[in-house]
């Protein structure tokens, strides 16, 4: 789980305009991730914190504005080039694949041309972070638990090989349980590899803990930055309203 | 030909009315180059068979893909299809005339099972239908290729966020389903005759079976088709071949009113 050997700060975004159909949802966006870093986005609902991340993964392209990958602009790369380039999505509606199993849906995890060398080895790596859906590799995904398909959203983010990751809102909706458990993964990650991660959520506790700096997203707006430990969550908080 | 149609529907979700005339083609290739230029059995399928995929695929990138982006694609590119089995049946008819042409059939003879004779090359059909269906399944399953399309047929944003070209995977689910239809067009071609308008014929039974089976749904198509052609025999058995078609009929509407999902639908490839 290599990065790229960087070349300019993983992710630069100046003034990114960003719609749906005629209302506008980001506003002049400007963020950086640097290389290994882990930056939290946090904001309220419908504010743009998902838009963002599709903006970057090339699945909901801007309207305007710069995403720079490393120094190259991807703003208007089709989405696959973007996987290609080490970047993936980890979507908080899953769009796991229903009628194939965990492991097949891992398998796929790992389709960019890049990642299909390393493929058991990265498969090994998920299954030693999710021990629990190395037990059910063989389960059809549309019977997996919340918690469950969750991790397999993950894990298959993951198996891609990439050097940025993008995870949407990943303990919406799980019991407290489920969510140490990805949060523990997560933090794994962070810890153990040069991996990336830009995490938007709306739940404050682990990310800020885990993370290197937040931005407070509000009306597609950035309302400020700053390193985690300059930051509590009652100030986090009360800024979503 | 339920299969090819299930797979274009399973993921495009559009449905090709132009398919009749893709199975009558197939099997017009095969003719030409066993006719014609006397190559043997096996070599002539084959080469008709890689033909009628790179046609597909040519076909798919030079007309659909430009439509997609447009708004209401699903329909124009019905309409177009339609269309397209009309222009391709005629120019077949110009290409190869009117005569009906045939090809041989691939056993001689037939097996005696005490109460009913049975020829050894419907045997043989049975048999390469079910051994390509294996084939296929197999293929799909275990190729980047078929898992792709299987990828967009569950879930076209799970897909596209794995890294796969939703474009170029249309591209290549309507050439495969072109080369199984060609395919299909073939081994019709050796047990009934052959003119540009019979794909007509064919493509209507395709799609009852298709429907039967659930729309998307390629083992229902599989377990449909067997269920049909064993009621067209009952029928014309029992009641006498004029009821043939009518039979098809009353059995489409019968599935529309009781499970218009079909047997498997619902499910995807």
């Amino acid at each position: 789980m290599n990065g790229q050997g960087g070349r300019g700060p993983v992710l630069a975004i100046r003034d990114l305009d960003s719609y749906y159909a005629e209302l506008q949802i980001l506003r002049q966006l400007s963020l950086d991730l640097g290389d290994g870093e882990m930056v939290a986005l946090f904001g309220p609902n419908g504010h743009g914190k998902s838009t963002l991340l599709k903006a970057v993964a090339g699945i909901h392209p801007p309207k305007s504005g710069t995403i720079q990958y490393r120094g190259r602009e991807i703003s208007r790369l089709p989405s696959e080039k973007i996987v290609e380039m080490g970047v993936a999505y980890i979507p908080e509606a899953r769009n796991l694949f229903p009628e194939m199993t965990v492991v097949e849906n891992l398998n796929l995890g790992a389709y960019n041309r890049r990642a299909r060398k390393n493929l058991h080895r990265n498969l090994d790596w998920v299954f030693s972070l999710f021990p629990r859906l190395e037990e059910r590799k063989d389960q059809v995904a549309s019977t997996l638990s919340g918690g469950e398909s969750r991790m397999v959203a993950v894990g298959r983010g993951l198996m891609s090989g990439a050097s940025l990751l993008l995870i949407d809102e990943p303990s919406i909706g799980l019991s407290p349980m489920m969510k140490k458990g990805v949060f523990d993964a997560i933090g794994h990650i962070k810890r153990e590899t040069e991996v990336s991660i830009l995490i938007v959520e709306q739940e404050v506790d682990y990310p800020l803990k885990l993370a290197d700096r937040v931005y407070l997203l509000k009306k597609g707006r950035i309302l400020f930055e700053k390193p985690s430990s300059e930051v509590t969550k009652a100030e986090i908080e009360k800024a979503y309203f | 030909m339920a299969l090819g149609l299930t797979i274009i529907y399973g993921v495009i979700h559009v449905f090709n009315f132009g398919h009749g005339i893709v199975a009558v083609l197939g099997g017009y290739f095969a003719w030409l180059f066993m006719a014609e230029l006397g190559l043997g059995l096996i070599p002539s399928i084959l080469i008709s068979l890689v033909i009628m995929f790179f046609f597909g695929w040519l076909l798919f990138k030079t007309t659909i893909n430009p439509l997609l982006k447009s708004p209401n694609w699903e329909f124009s590119t019905i309409i177009f299809l339609l269309g397209m089995g009309i222009l391709l049946e005629n120019l077949t008819l110009q290409a190869f005339g009117p005569r009906v042409k045939s090809i041989p059939p691939f056993f001689e003879g037939s097996l005696n099972l005490g109460f009913v004779w049975i020829n050894w090359h419907e045997i043989s059909l049975i048999a390469i239908v079910i051994g390509f269906v294996i084939l296929l399944n197999f293929f799909l399953r275990r190729t980047w290729f078929g898992q792709a399309m299987r990828a967009v047929a569950q879930d076209m944003e799970g897909a596209r966020i794995v890294g796969i070209n939703i474009n170029q995977t249309f591209g290549h689910a309507f050439a495969l389903a072109t080369a199984v239809t060609g395919f299909s067009g073939i081994l019709l071609a050796t047990k009934y005759y052959m003119t540009p308008n019979i794909g007509w014929n064919w493509m209507v039974k395709g799609f009852v079976i298709v429907v039967l089976g659930g729309l998307g749904s390629a083992t229902g198509a599989v377990y449909a088709a067997f269920i049909m052609g064993l009621a067209e025999a009952v029928v014309t058995l029992y009641v006498g071949s004029l009821w043939v078609w009518p039979s098809w009929f009353v059995m489409f509407v019968i599935i529309l009113l009781f499970r218009p999902q079909g047997l498997l639908g619902g499910r995807t490839l």
